[in-house]
């Protein structure tokens, strides 16, 4: 017999990994009006195997095990329902046969139906139906196997909050009658763009070292780039922006163990010791940067990955090719003109350029006027350059606009060192 | 951690393998070249790129810059590091997760344009 804990963790890491599968599988089988039936498959499954496993061994191959019994489960179901018609229309004539229901459930759940059937509920889950709040929620439940508690701790909110968003998403799911489908050719384009604009959100969410917890983070990001490798993998999907984005993601991800110290405190980018970062991360994202050149696209995330490159490449932040950077973040605001990559623009632009005119460019940006870093920016060049009076005016405003305790302190002893 | 993590890194270091970037160097030209290429509609990412009433989500992402080198501007200049760490320690005022990270506050001099 095996300690509880052991068992425990690799049960939590079947669940992370293999819950998400699974219910894209049996969600293919059953038609998605039915994912809650999947998720029951999946959740019986998983309590099947913590019973089992807890006073047996774990067996050699945990995922086939899991994979063998919620197949008997969906059979199961499917036996016991008998109304295939409603619930799967693409394998309701394979599923109405004794004699091929087995070998249809069996063959969605091989390797490369599993992989399908993720892309497909990626593609369901970003349906432009659904708010894009929601669709990361979606994403996190359906594919990554978290529970609503934890992405409501990964997203700072109520679990309630994130149960709302999950209901909402799944309601939409059955007034437009989404199904698992791969997009028609002419929409496939805005379809993948919207999958990966999730994933985006998800790698940023975790990538934001504001959030207190460095596992969830990782999990978040880890996910994220799980589920963007297989959009790059699959052939419908593998745009170049798909693999630019992926390069992004590995560039960022590289420097995950060195941005903080053995209390978890946040090291900055300047103090970082360069020598942590995944030099495989960093060479695979040089590799998939390489691959998302050709055929010839521009995105975001060709100009964000290229950024992301300097830093990687960078032998130290005094070295940072600050000059590019900054040519970089210019191209992707034509691309992009938004407030917060106008911020990153300035900011580059202190050491590309000079303090002055990074000062002159934060004080051209409209629309972050509710952003307390956005004025603690200002104020922080102002001290640098030695003008006390203005810095305390920006520390102050920036006070106004932030409601966290430990902020309005270190912002107040900003204030007092002026 | 990481699904790439087992990989081999390749044989050059970080600060060389930009040079061997045949493909990507080609991309940069074309783009040059390409004076229109903010026109091209079907290659904005997502097509809704305009903060709005989702503006956060849609905005927000994993920029170095404000993230990691100005992510504690006013962190940074904080006098007593110690003291931040306490602060810290002292306020659980993550509303819901009930966990409070303890963020380093480091002395960051700007370092000269290169420009």
């Amino acid at each position: 017999m095996q300690p509880a804990t052991t068992i425990n963790q690799v049960v939590d890491h079947l669940f992370r990994h293999e819950s998400g599968k699974m219910i894209a599988v049996l969600s293919r089988l059953l038609g998605l009006q039915n994912i809650e039936v999947a998720q029951d498959i999946v959740q019986d499954t998983l309590l099947q195997a913590m019973s089992a496993w807890s006073y047996k061994t774990i067996p050699d191959n945990p995922s086939a095990w899991l994979y063998r019994v919620a197949k008997n489960k969906a059979i199961d179901f499917l036996r016991r329902e008998k109304r295939f018609r409603q619930i799967s229309p693409q394998y309701s004539s394979l599923l109405d046969s004794e004699y091929t229901l087995s070998s249809t459930v069996h063959n969605l759940f091989l390797e490369n139906e599993i992989q399908d059937s993720q892309l497909r509920m990626m593609f369901a889950c970003c349906h432009p139906a659904i708010a894009e709040e929601s669709q990361v929620a979606l994403t996190l439940k359906t594919l990554c196997g978290l529970s609503t508690g934890e992405i409501a701790k990964a997203f700072l909110t109520t679990e309630d909050t994130i149960a709302k968003r999950i209901y909402r998403a799944k309601e939409k799911i059955r007034t437009e009658k989404i199904e698992l489908d791969v997009p028609q050719h002419n929409e496939l384009s805005a379809r993948t763009d919207a999958v990966l604009k999730s994933l985006y959100l998800l790698f940023s969410e975790g990538y934001n070292s504001s959030h207190p917890d460095q596992l969830i983070r990782e999990d978040l990001c880890e996910e994220a780039m799980r589920l963007c490798l297989l959009v790059t993998q699959h052939s419908l999907t593998a745009f170049p922006r798909s693999k630019a984005l992926l390069a992004l993601m590995c560039f960022q991800s590289s420097r995950l163990n060195a941005r903080l110290d053995d209390k978890n405190n946040i090291i900055l980018l300047k103090y970082q010791d360069r020598r942590k970062w995944s030099r495989s991360l960093i060479s695979k994202g040089f590799e998939l940067m390489e691959e998302s050149a050709e055929p010839f696209e521009v995105s975001t995330y060709h100009f964000e990955a290229a950024i992301a490159s300097l830093h990687a490449s960078a032998i130290s932040f005094e070295q940072t090719d600050w000059k590019s950077i900054y040519h970089l973040y210019d191209m992707l605001y034509q691309l992009q003109p938004n407030p917060i990559v106008a911020m990153n623009k300035a900011i580059a632009s202190a050491y590309a350029i000079s303090k002055q005119n990074a000062l002159n460019e934060l004080q051209q940006i409209k629309g972050l006027e509710q952003h307390h870093l956005y004025y603690a920016s200002i104020g922080e060049l102002y001290f640098e350059m030695e003008n006390t009076g203005e810095a305390k005016k920006f520390f102050q405003k920036a006070l106004e606009f932030t409601s966290s305790v430990p902020m309005q302190q270190l912002l107040q002893s900003k204030i007092n060192n002026c | 951690m990481f699904i790439f993590e087992g990989t081999q890194p390749g044989n050059l270091s970080p600060e060389h393998m930009q040079e061997h970037m045949g493909k990507w160097m080609a991309w940069i030209d074309k783009l040059r070249k390409a004076d229109q290429y903010v026109a091209g509609e079907p290659l904005l990412p997502g097509g809704k790129l305009v903060s709005g009433a989702n503006g956060k989500s849609v905005t927000d992402g994993p920029y170095t810059e404000g993230k990691e080198v100005v992510g504690g501007f006013f962190i940074i200049n904080a006098k007593d590091i110690d003291e931040a760490v306490a602060l810290s320690k002292g306020f659980p005022d993550f509303e819901h997760g009930g966990k409070v990270q303890v963020r380093q506050v480091m002395k960051v001099e700007m370092p000269q344009p290169v420009a």
